[in-house]
């Protein structure tokens, strides 16, 4: 089995382990760590393994693990200072 | 496992002409990343977008998640992954100038790309005979908003793989010169790597 095998097979390893929990998780905590924690080892995954950023141009690299650790950062954000993010976000 | 941690780009020998080291290499081509940049930057927007919503209405988007079809989420999200794949070995192929190689794993990549839009057709049909649509509640208004906005995005990448597939099967690409499949290829890995934060926000997280 060669290197892009396995990432795939983990990749879809990692997707059922995530249907596992949308049908057991109940909002929490770890539910929201593991979603955040999920969103970015599978998408450096793809952005390492798939689109071979590990070698690419840095300027390139740099935006796609910006977006791949700033979407999982405001997850938790959202989850435990979401009534912060209400009042930013109220006009009135 | 053992292999893991080497990158897939150090596997296989990528031909001198396309390795700029000064300043590292670019996959594809410059315009498709200023494509790319474009389609994540709209992304983020629309996941500021969720983070809002939610913030807002914390209670519609724990039980949202409960009334959609989880199945139909794994299913997209094995289709695009697999697909995905196939585009690494239709890169890997045609750096071996093997292109009828490199056409069968692109026909596969669009083959199973197409099975999208069809599991989509589906799931809407199964949301809308349950009473979901885009007017039930914020949570499915933003549901439909941000996953209908990247099936519209998986459309142009399924007309790139068609594209590339059609050159390939007439001998456009070689070792020499496959920056136009590659730019396919890594926009279409681009949609999964949103998808695989779309399909969490609606499918899983509460």
């Amino acid at each position: 089995m060669g290197h892009a095998e396995r990432v795939w097979l983990l990749l879809i390893g990692l997707t059922l382990a995530g249907a596992w929990f949308a049908e057991t998780g109940h909002a929490g905590w770890p539910l929201t760590l593991l979603v955040a924690g999920l969103i970015a080892v599978k998408g450096r995954m793809v952005i390492d393994h798939y689109m071979e950023m590990t070698r690419a141009n840095a300027h390139i690299r740099h935006v796609l693990y910006a977006f791949a650790t700033l979407v999982p950062l405001l997850v938790i954000f959202t989850h435990g200072w979401g009534d912060l993010l209400r009042r930013l976000t109220t006009l009135n | 496992m053992g292999n893991m941690s080497m990158p897939y780009a150090e596997s296989i020998a990528v031909p001198e002409d396309h390795d700029f080291r000064s300043r590292g290499r670019v996959p594809g081509n410059n315009g498709i990343w200023v494509g790319i940049f474009c389609v994540l930057v709209e992304f983020l927007l629309l996941f500021i977008v969720y983070f809002v919503a939610k913030a807002h209405h914390p209670e519609a988007f724990e039980s949202g998640p409960d009334k959609l079809v989880t199945l139909a989420g794994v299913t997209i999200t094995m289709l695009l992954l697999t697909s995905g794949y196939c585009m690494v070995k239709a890169v890997e192929s045609i750096r071996r100038d093997a292109s009828v190689t490199a056409f069968r794993w692109i026909a596969l990549a669009f083959l199973l790309g197409c099975g999208y839009p069809l599991v989509k057709y589906f799931e809407i049909r199964w949301n809308i005979a349950h009473g979901i649509d885009g007017e039930t509640g914020i949570f499915y208004t933003v549901y439909y908003y941000l996953t209908l906005n990247h099936l519209v995005h998986v459309f142009w990448g399924l007309l790139g793989l068609g594209w590339v597939a059609l050159r390939t099967s007439r001998g456009s690409y070689s070792s020499r010169d496959y920056s136009g499949l590659e730019a396919a290829a890594v926009y279409w890995h681009t949609t999964d790597v949103i998808w695989l934060v779309i399909f969490p926000f609606f499918y899983v997280l509460r």
